[in-house]
């Protein structure tokens, strides 16, 4: 270790090295390597090890040792390798990324083909013994030739890659007789050889197209074969997935793990075609070889799909699994597909006409299953090749489609992305007809068609990007009028607006005809409606449409739409309500919400009134109603926009005594609660930056009923929870009270708690942020007291197991935090019980593991401290009692709030855990805690002064507490730039300190 | 509860519809539902398919109300289901007496007679033992499609 002199460390190392040299036996020897082994595990690694050391030391460990010692051992391994060659890799697997100083031992030893031609040898020798392939020496040989591909950098010489295509070139000469041919290593492994060596040897092809360009990649093989590499790896992962084809099992096969390999070779090849020209990327038989893999692909895909088209479906979410899990395949197939567009795209032009063909002809007459799942996935394929997934954003039309199809923009509608598109639109289209829906369209074929219309619509319909200008005036015509092409044919001044229609059509067809099938229903609201109106341009157009307007109406007063799952029914609400957008006059827009969501206020504003409500209101129709409307209320109060905010606020206000009278009947129904609260709380959200100070003041005190309401309900039930932990004998409970309901009720109180401290947090933001005309104190409102007051109510609920949830956790520090900082002089007025319960709970958020509850806490405490120092220095009691200690009635000291953060902050700074991004906000804290509490901060520092026994360690100490509150220039007043000062000497004080403090 | 008992109790709800019907994808967990004619909370919704392209339906588990056990049942979810009307109403505990019956204050002031104390071991232990020391007991009374049953039970004293 570093403690050693330079000469012991060689003496260890020379013993070492006698040891692998097999001087002292072969036992000796083997325990030699293994040193060697432990040695370089524990120290490569950056990270710090189990023997809990300082992480620093082990990078200044492992920085000696690399420097030094491991290239030494990288000799003697070498050459023990040649007695003991079965323990050759375990160092050499620790090897971090080399430079130059490695290359006389890695490259220019030609340590690689002394490797290669070992493992050639011994593969020979026992290739009649198949389970040689697996023995350690040929795994570990393997992994090593398989290191050495993905070398790079410069461990070569920097002369043009010669080098390094020559290291790349000996190694595939090697490899390749591990892979070729497919068809017969494919066929040896299944008939029983390991599969080990083929694996590896996939491994070996994605290292080196990690390392290499496409064009350098496929000429390596010319050398020794007469095709090129890339028409060899097509051929290779041809013959594995026909090996997966037949196979066709759940279970991961060899051929599974091949293909992931493959792919991920060819996107590492692949991916620079989103941005460059493929001819510049890829050799011209690379694409030919691209584009049979994936004529293969789609071949293989298709009959997959009727192989499997009769499995029973067990997984609900089947369908949202296997788009996921299967998109990142896909999108590889997308990424070859793309590679030779111009045949690739035809090519599915013609297999998808094909099979709406055979759809035509023998709907009615055959059982089309198989056919309805080849399209299944054929519009998954085709999703994946033609658009991209933009996550959150507008995404771009495909590079090579932009550039590799030469079109004439008299003929756009020649163009073949045009061509599949209007084919899949037209074909969609079809399920408007009963009869159609009937006999072809099952609920997973919509499935994939509104997961297709959503995808392509984001890329190619009424597209704002305004390319067209833009080019012509770049004069890049040709390169781009492939895009210009696809985006004008489908813009908003050609068929853009059809198409769109056609959409809303089919949208309210799977809403309101395929009862019961909730994921397509769940994939048109959230995919497909959802992204339509995230773009302004197409709500202007929406909005203009009739199929729009039925749409809405049938949301608003038909029932079928009240059949759908309720979280769709507010996704619904909101999408419609956000459309508004589009109209631009503000009136019309107003009228258009107000007819949108008057039936639904009305509906709540009846039964809420009517006089037999309570006893009809547990009626399960009622109750069903109910949470669907408020559900959709909710959804429209979440797509409050400035132009709509008058009719959202009016549409709350309408309902807010309602929404009492339900908070009262449905007390017992925490299900109803929780989206009564979620409706309030997104609703304020929405509003109160834009609200005038008289609606302000209607929306506090609503707030305020609600808040008392429901408290009143919940004291009592928190409490009889509580003890029903320690006094279950004394509060009976019944069977149905079991344990698994109990947490069920505590989970409920959860998140009603939280949407309670969301509402609390955006009532408090109106202080931060207003948009009103007047100030809101005309009205006489104060927001700080109203939060307060909310506070009180709610802290009684707030338990410290409920602080467990980190959610839940968090917006209440952040609530508290803010509240503290901004309006420390309410605090002081809180009655003790409250008072106590946040300090209660401040105290538990000091030493909570997540930094950020933390930090919140520090400052909160900071506020806390700095107020009471400011306001006492200028003669007011500022927190007044609250700070001074008191004998409780047990005659036990309860010591003062502040005494006792300085107290406890103290010791978490020399003898706890925490993150060092701490530090600073908790010099911040300190600083007038030390400030308010001079005299207990003295007699604390004695107390540590003292109690340290080694004379040295103990000035030290002395030292650094005096430097702590006096260097730099600290003074005792609380601005910016003694702050920053005291952060200083903070980290220099626990610099210094807390090392041995922690130790001794 | 014996079948004679419905007969008296399905007069108390004369009007009431005792059960509605609801699509059955829109029922949730924790819901109510019917199995094989039985009012029963859902504890567990599941859906599948008839092969791949067939009609999506749900598979429902619920725990019957009153006795507890366990109910299965599969439906189309485009289908309606039954859904019970379930009512809970509190009664303070007055008298029990000897035959197992329990007598009930009600809001208006009259009395409920014709309740018997509960099955369940440990909630009756819990009934007969805080009355016998004198507490008071509000009862919740359950009830739906013709049958109550007494289900949990609250301390309301002073402690």
């Amino acid at each position: 270790r570093l403690e050693f002199v330079p000469a012991e460390k060689e003496a260890l190392f020379y013993q070492v090295n006698q040891a692998i040299l097999g001087n002292h036996g072969i036992d000796v020897q083997f325990a030699g390597i293994k040193f060697l082994e432990s040695l370089v595990s524990e120290f490569s690694p950056s990270t710090s090890s189990a023997m809990g050391l300082p992480r620093e030391f082990h990078e200044q460990c492992r920085r000696s040792l690399e420097l030094d010692n491991l290239k030494t051992f990288y000799r003697w391994t070498q050459e023990a390798a040649s007695r003991v060659t079965n323990r050759i890799i375990e160092s050499d697997s620790a090897v971090p990324e080399p430079g130059s100083d490695w290359r006389d031992v890695l490259i220019s030893s030609s340590h690689a083909g002394w490797l290669l031609s070992l493992y050639a040898a011994l593969r020979l020798k026992f290739s009649c013994e198949g389970y040689w392939l697996d023995c350690p020496i040929a795994v570990s040989a393997r992994k090593l030739i398989v290191q050495f591909c993905s070398l790079t950098g410069t461990v070569f010489l920097s002369d043009d890659g010669k080098m390094h295509e020559q290291h790349l070139l000996q190694l595939l000469s090697g490899i390749i007789e591990w892979v070729d041919p497919p068809d017969v290593v494919s066929k040896a492994i299944e008939n029983g050889k390991s599969d080990s060596e083929m694996l590896d040897g996939c491994r070996a092809l994605l290292a080196i197209a990690n390392v290499t360009t496409p064009y350098a990649f496929d000429s390596l093989l010319k050398s020794m074969r007469p095709i090129g590499t890339l028409t060899f790896l097509s051929m290779l992962m041809s013959e594995v997935i026909k090996v997966l084809m037949t196979s066709n099992t759940e279970e991961e096969t060899w051929s599974w793990e091949a293909r992931d390999v493959l792919l991920d070779t060819w996107t590492a090849i692949l991916t620079p075609i989103n941005t460059i020209n493929v001819n510049a990327l890829l050799p011209s038989e690379g694409i030919k070889a691209a584009a049979n893999l994936f004529g293969f692909i789609v071949e293989c895909e298709l009959r997959l799909a009727s192989a499997t088209a009769f499995n029973d479906e067990g997984d609900s979410d089947y369908l949202h699994a296997s788009v996921s899990a299967m998109d990142e395949r896909l999108s590889c197939y997308a990424l070859i597909a793309r590679a030779s567009i111009d045949v690739t795209i035809p090519l599915l032009v013609r297999v998808f006409s094909e099979r709406v063909a055979r759809l035509n002809q023998g709907r009615g007459i055959i059982d089309l299953t198989e056919t309805l799942e080849e399209l299944y996935s054929l519009l998954l394929i085709i999703g994946h090749v033609i658009a991209d997934e933009g996550e959150g954003e507008i995404p771009l039309v495909p590079n090579t489609i932009q550039t590799q199809f030469v079109v004439n923009a008299v003929e756009a509608d020649k163009h073949p992305v045009i061509l599949l598109s209007s084919s899949i639109i037209k074909f969609a289209e079809q399920c408007l007809s009963p009869e159609m829906r009937a006999s072809v369209f099952s609920a997973r074929l919509m499935e994939s068609i509104i997961w297709f219309l959503a995808r392509w619509s984001r890329t190619y319909l009424m597209s704002s990007d305004g390319i067209g200008e833009k080019i012509i005036d770049s004069g890049h015509h040709h390169e781009h009028s492939s895009k210009k092409a696809l985006l004008c044919f489908f813009g908003e001044h050609n068929q853009g607006k059809l198409v769109l229609d056609i959409i809303v059509r089919i949208s309210l067809i799977t809403l309101a005809s395929y009862p019961g099938e909730k994921d397509l229903q769940g994939l048109t609201c959230y995919q497909l409606l959802h992204s339509l109106v995230q773009q302004k341009h197409i709500c202007v157009h929406l909005v203009t449409l009739n199929s729009w307007h039925e749409l809405a109406t049938a949301f608003s007063s038909e029932k079928t739409l009240l059949l759908l799952d309720t979280a769709h029914q507010r996704s619904l609400a909101q999408t419609l309500v956000r459309s508004a957008s589009g109209i631009r006059n503000s009136e019309v827009s107003s009228q258009y919400v107000r007819n949108l969501m008057g039936p639904i206020t009305t509906y709540i504003v009846e039964i809420s009134s009517k006089n037999n409500f309570k006893s009809i209101s547990q009626q399960p129709d009622i109750l069903l109603s109910v949470s669907c409307m408020l559900e959709r209320l909710r959804g429209a109060a979440s797509a409050s926009e400035p132009r709509t905010q008058k009719a959202i606020y009016e549409l709350g206000f309408s309902v807010m005594s309602p929404i009492l009278v339900l908070l009262e009947v449905y007390k017992h129904e925490s299900a109803v609660i929780y989206l009564l609260l979620k409706f309030v709380v997104d609703w304020v959200d929405g509003q109160i930056t834009y609200l005038e100070a008289q609606e302000t003041a209607a929306v506090v005190n609503f707030c305020m009923r609600l808040l008392q309401l429901y408290s009143s309900h919940n004291i009592g039930k928190v409490n009889f929870f509580f003890s029903l932990k320690f006094r279950l004998l004394l509060f009976q409970i019944s069977l149905s009270l079991s344990s698994s309901l109990l947490s069920e009720a505590k989970t409920d109180k959860y998140r009603d708690l939280r949407a309670l401290l969301q509402l609390l947090s955006s009532l408090c933001s109106k202080d931060m942020i207003d948009f009103s005309s007047d100030s809101i104190e005309a009205q006489g409102t104060n927001i700080s007291q109203v939060v307060y007051f909310g506070l009180h109510m709610i802290t009684p609920l707030i338990s410290m197991d409920l602080l467990k949830y980190p959610k839940l956790c968090h917006d209440y520090f952040s609530l508290l935090s803010h509240i503290l900082e901004v309006y420390p002089e309410t605090f002081a007025q809180l009655n003790s019980d409250a008072f106590a319960h946040i300090l209660g709970t401040l105290d538990f958020g000091l030493h909570h593991q997540d930094a950020d509850v933390v930090s919140k806490c520090l400052r909160a405490l900071q506020a806390l401290a700095s107020y009471h120092y400011k306001e006492t220095g200028s003669g007011n009691i500022g927190l007044g009692a609250h700070t001074v200690s008191l004998k409780d009635s047990s005659g036990s000291v309860q010591e003062g709030l502040l005494s006792r953060f300085l107290r406890s902050l103290l010791k978490l700074l020399l003898f706890e855990d925490y993150s060092s991004d701490l530090i600073s906000v908790a010099a911040d804290a300190l600083l007038p805690l030390i400030l308010c509490e001079q005299s207990l901060y003295q007699r604390l520092g004695n107390e540590l002064i003292e109690r340290q026994a080694n004379p040295t360690l103990r000035s030290r100490l002395a030292n650094a507490l005096h430097a702590l509150t006096s260097a730099n220039q600290l003074s005792s007043s609380l601005d910016r730039i003694n702050y920053q000062r005291f952060r200083k000497n903070l980290n220099s004080f626990l610099v210094e300190v807390r090392g041995f403090l922690r130790t001794m | 509860m014996s079948d004679e008992e419905h007969h008296f109790e399905s007069k108390a709800d004369a009007g009431a519809s005792k059960t509605f019907p609801q699509q059955a994808g829109t029922i949730r967990k924790n819901g109510y539902i019917v199995i094989k004619n039985r009012p029963c909370k859902v504890v567990e919704v599941s859906t599948s398919k008839t092969g791949k392209h067939g009609h999506a339906k749900c598979h429902f588990v619920g725990i019957d109300i009153f006795t507890g056990k366990k109910l299965e049942d599969i439906v189309p979810s485009s289908h309606n289901c039954d859904v019970p009307h379930v009512n809970r109403i509190d009664y303070q505990l007055i008298d029990i007496s000897e035959d197992g019956f329990v007598s009930l204050l009600t809001d208006s002031g009259g009395t409920k007679d014709d309740l018997r104390l509960p099955t369940d071991e440990n909630l009756l232990s819990q009934i007969k033992d805080g009355f016998a020391d004198g507490k008071d007991l509000v009862v919740s009374v359950m009830s739906s499609m013709g049958e109550e049953q007494i289900c949990a039970l609250k301390d309301i004293g002073p402690k």
